[in-house]
């Protein structure tokens, strides 16, 4: 399926979806029931690690939006309303962030108490209809990572080549949906945790070198930069590598794009990427390339041994690197290979790391 | 160095009378501080008018006047309509300390006959002027006016007249005018107005009208025309004497032998019970009277802590009765919500006979508005006088302490909109203090202030219970109503069809809502 008809048609998807919630509440009040919806829970206990996708998912246990219920009456109306304003979103093709539909919220005849309250009106929708929020037309505040690389995409009638847009390159939009690839010319694709290393590669023509896209994910990774990520991986074949420093957190933020997060656990089907590879920081890397370090801080060693109980933390190989960080007690910077020179990281450690992948 | 000899130093020794006594000790008569010395006028002159219209059998109208002179300085003229006093009495009355019978076991407002006289005292003590008291009052079928100005003449514990004039009136009464100073009037808790509020809720059969020294004028009127009746004196119980007491009876009496004065004196003091003490003792008890000696009393007393007697007679028990406390909330707080209780009499101390009153009251005019916030109040009261000072040590407050509110409903009782009336009926209320305002905490009192508190404070629960039930009630339809049309109409705008027929489902969810508005809330909620 062209990605045309795709994007074609996951709107009429979401317009379909919207409307069938409407339908479900009318019939059941033409044959004189008192309505209610499913929302499925985003509990902790209902939200399962699936072995076989390498990713969370949500489980069965759900919730009840009843229109006989004084408690549940409110979300509901807020529920229906948000519908009506994303299906009017979706059919204009045209989006918002969930700012702006909170300030909209104010005509409405339902109130939200704070912004908060219609956030999470939202992610009921979500999960109810089994969409995501991007689909729904509403869009978070925050553009994703930004992209380097022989990479030709097309947005509406514009065409993108994110070689060609200065040394900051591409930055992933939020309707990352809405955009085709076009064409490229590349083998794998380099994601690393900071903009340092991203301009780092960038310079030391990385891009070249390795045939690769540079993606600069700036922390942890936007859910448009995870779906991006998803894409290439996907419609591409194109396998994905990151880089992140040498401790816990940048440990999850890799993890986040391989096995998606916990709290978004009813979209990480289209958001993880279980094919993701961890390149480095490792603890191994640590002793082995002698790296300049920072001895762990307690809060690093409460969430290493967090990570260690963590599901999606399962495999030997991360296990093992855990141990091996607690037993050095010691984090490194992805920028702590400078150590040896600018260019060590490009000239000798990636191709080291790639090459024994 | 010249030794004194005993006779010179005995010229100056001079024996104080009472009124000498207590202007060197105006504390113990309660005037201390500038608040309560004035809130202790108007507590013995109100006391004295109510007492003198009941022993009237006439219905209490008191006309009080507070003026301001200057800072500090006031005038207050004090009129009631009672019997008046008969113009060779008004001496004794206003400048003679300790007139009065102190064998009286009666349930009474319960002064020690200090009263009025240590009003006139303060006022000369503070101002050096004299008073002026004008008494209408019936001799035999004629009505007698008389306008007296007098002093109290402190060395002799008597009145010194200054002016006489006979005045034509047309009713009987009182009216007397004093000045002070070094006495302030205030509106809080313990101030001279709070006072007559407080009176006026424990004597509805009263009416008080009341000019302030801004010159606005507050009327309490009567919330019933029910004179409560006389309590009838009764003879103290043998548990309630003291050796002292037995001997004052012995001075007194007009009996020839001790063991008829027992019988005559003492209450539930059977001639059985007499020979037992001779037996006991071996006292012959058949002597006179006179020649009891303190050592004999003494034993008597210890005594009678021993014997098994009859609980004291309760006939002497005048209670205000709920039905009149009631009244008197009502018609001072204007309350959303009252509950009140009389217990059945009880004794304290094994011989003493008491019974409780409480009421609770709701809403409205409730509590005290401290600033913006309503706070709860307690007003208690001993013999229908309120109790103003000395809160923290009284039995009453330390009852309504125990309790545990938050059984009845009441989160915060502090920051409530409450008021806890508690009344302790008794011939004799076992005071903590000479000031006469707070209660001895007696286990036997402790427990009846509870028991009676709680009964009322259940029904103040439901009552808190069942509005919140019907508040909730009202909201839930509200939401309903409102919400369930806005839900319709705008599903049928998502679905794209016209908005359906929907009365029957609002009704049954509106229905349903009333029905199961104390269904628990977490239900069919999310984690």
């Amino acid at each position: 399926m062209s990605r045309e008809k795709t994007i074609k048609n996951r709107k009429e998807i979401t317009v379909n979806k919207l409307k069938g919630l409407g339908e479900t509440i009318i019939d059941e009040i033409n044959q004189n029931n008192v309505p209610a919806l499913k929302v499925p829970s985003r509990g902790t206990s209902n939200i399962i690690y699936d072995e076989d996708k390498r990713y969370y998912v949500l489980g069965d246990r759900y919730g009840k939006r009843s229109l006989g219920n004084v408690k549940q009456v409110p979300k509901l109306a807020q529920m229906v309303y948000v519908a009506n304003f994303c299906k009017d979103l979706v059919k204009r093709g045209k989006t918002a962030t969930l700012r702006e539909m909170y300030y909209v919220s104010e005509g409405w005849d339902v109130d939200f108490g704070d912004q908060q309250e219609s956030n999470i009106v939202g992610e009921d929708l979500e999960v109810t209809l089994g969409t995501t929020r991007e689909d729904l037309g509403l869009m978070p505040e925050e553009d994703g990572a930004s992209v380097y690389g022989n990479l030709i995409m097309q947005e509406d009638d514009v065409e993108i080549n994110a070689l060609k847009l200065g040394k900051s390159g591409y930055t992933i939009s939020p309707t990352i949906d809405d955009v085709k690839f076009v064409d490229h010319g590349v083998e794998r694709v380099i994601a690393v945790e900071t903009m340092g290393m991203f301009h780092r590669l960038v310079q030391e023509n990385a891009y070249k070198k390795f045939n690769t896209l540079i993606v600069g994910l700036k922390g942890q990774a936007a859910r448009a930069t995870r779906r991006f990520l998803k894409r290439v991986n996907q419609e591409l074949n194109l396998p994905v590598y990151i880089c992140n420093d040498g401790d816990p957190w940048g440990f999850h933020i890799a993890m986040v794009i391989i096995s998606g997060s916990a709290k978004l656990a009813h979209v990480n089907h289209d958001l993880a990427t279980p094919d993701a590879k961890f390149l480095g920081v490792t603890a191994s890397d640590i002793i082995n390339y002698d790296l300049p370090t920072d001895p762990l801080k307690d809060i690093d060693v409460l969430r290493l041994k967090e990570l260690s109980k963590d599901p999606r933390y399962r495999d030997e190989q991360w296990q093992m690197e855990i141990k091996k960080m607690l037993k050095i007690g010691k984090k490194a910077e992805q920028q702590s290979f400078s150590k040896y020179g600018l260019e060590y990281v490009v000239d000798t450690y990636l191709p080291e790391k790639l090459n024994a992948m | 160095m010249v030794e004194r000899e005993a006779a010179e130093l005995f010229e100056e020794f001079k024996e104080l009378t009472a009124s000498e006594f207590f202007r060197r000790n105006k504390q113990m008569l309660g005037f201390t501080g500038k608040i309560r010395s004035l809130t202790m006028v108007f507590h013995e002159l109100i006391t004295n008018s109510l007492d003198a219209c009941e022993e009237a059998g006439i219905q209490p109208e008191l006309t009080i006047d507070l003026k301001r002179l200057d800072k500090d300085h006031y005038i207050l003229k004090h009129t009631d309509n009672g019997p008046g006093i008969p113009e060779d009495y008004i001496g004794r009355v206003y400048c003679t300390m300790f007139a009065g019978s102190k064998f009286r076991n009666i349930q009474s407002r319960g002064q020690q006959g200090l009263g009025c006289s240590g009003c006139v005292l303060l006022s000369q003590m503070t101002t050096g002027k004299p008073s002026k008291v004008v008494s209408g009052y019936y001799d035999g079928t004629k009505l007698k006016g008389v306008e007296l100005t007098f002093k109290m003449d402190v060395k002799k514990n008597q009145g010194l007249i200054l002016d006489r004039k006979e005045v034509d009136l047309t009713k009987t009464g009182v009216s007397i005018e004093l000045h002070y100073k070094d006495v302030s009037y205030s509106l809080s808790e313990q101030g001279a107005f709070e006072y007559i509020r407080r009176t006026m809720i424990a004597n509805p059969h009263a009416k008080i009208k009341f000019r302030d020294p801004t010159g606005q004028i507050f009327i309490f009127d009567r919330a019933t025309d029910i004179i409560p009746p006389l309590p009838k004196e009764v003879l103290p119980h043998p548990r309630g004497v003291t050796a002292d007491d037995l001997i004052f009876m012995a001075k007194h009496t007009d009996k020839r032998r001790f063991r008829s004065l027992l019988t005559s004196s003492l209450s539930r003091m059977s001639t059985k019970r007499v020979n037992e003490i001779e037996k006991e003792t071996g006292i012959d008890l058949n002597k006179r009277p006179k020649d009891m000696t303190w050592e004999e009393a003494e034993r008597i007393v210890e005594l009678f802590t021993r014997m098994d007697f009859m609980a004291p007679p309760t006939s002497g028990l005048i209670p205000i009765g709920k039905e009149q406390i009631e009244n008197g909330m009502r018609e001072i707080l204007n309350p959303e919500f009252i509950s009140t209780t009389t217990r059945k009499p009880k004794t304290y101390r094994g011989g003493v006979a008491f019974v409780i009153e409480a009421g609770i009251s709701y809403g409205g005019g409730s509590g005290r508005l401290i600033g913006e916030q309503k706070k709860s109040e307690i007003m208690r009261f001993a013999n229908r006088v309120p109790l103003t000072f000395d809160q923290g040590s009284c039995a009453i407050t330390e009852a309504l302490k125990s309790i545990d509110w938050k059984r009845y409903g009441i989160k915060d009782l502090e920051n409530s909109p409450i008021t806890v009336f508690v009344n302790i009926v008794s011939t004799q209320v076992p005071y903590l203090s000479t000031g006469k305002q707070s209660i001895s905490p007696e286990p036997e009192i402790l427990h009846e202030v509870r028991q009676a508190t709680m009964k009322i404070a259940r029904s103040l629960q439901k009552y808190i219970r069942a509005q919140k039930a019907a508040k909730e009630a009202a909201l839930r339809s509200k939401i309903f109503e409102s919400l369930v049309p806005v839900i319709i109409r705008e599903a049928a705008v998502l679905a794209e069809t016209d908005v359906p027929e929907y009365d029957s489902v609002l009704a049954k969810v509106t229905r349903r809502a009333k029905f199961e508005n104390l269904e628990l809330e977490s239900e069919g909620e999310d984690e």
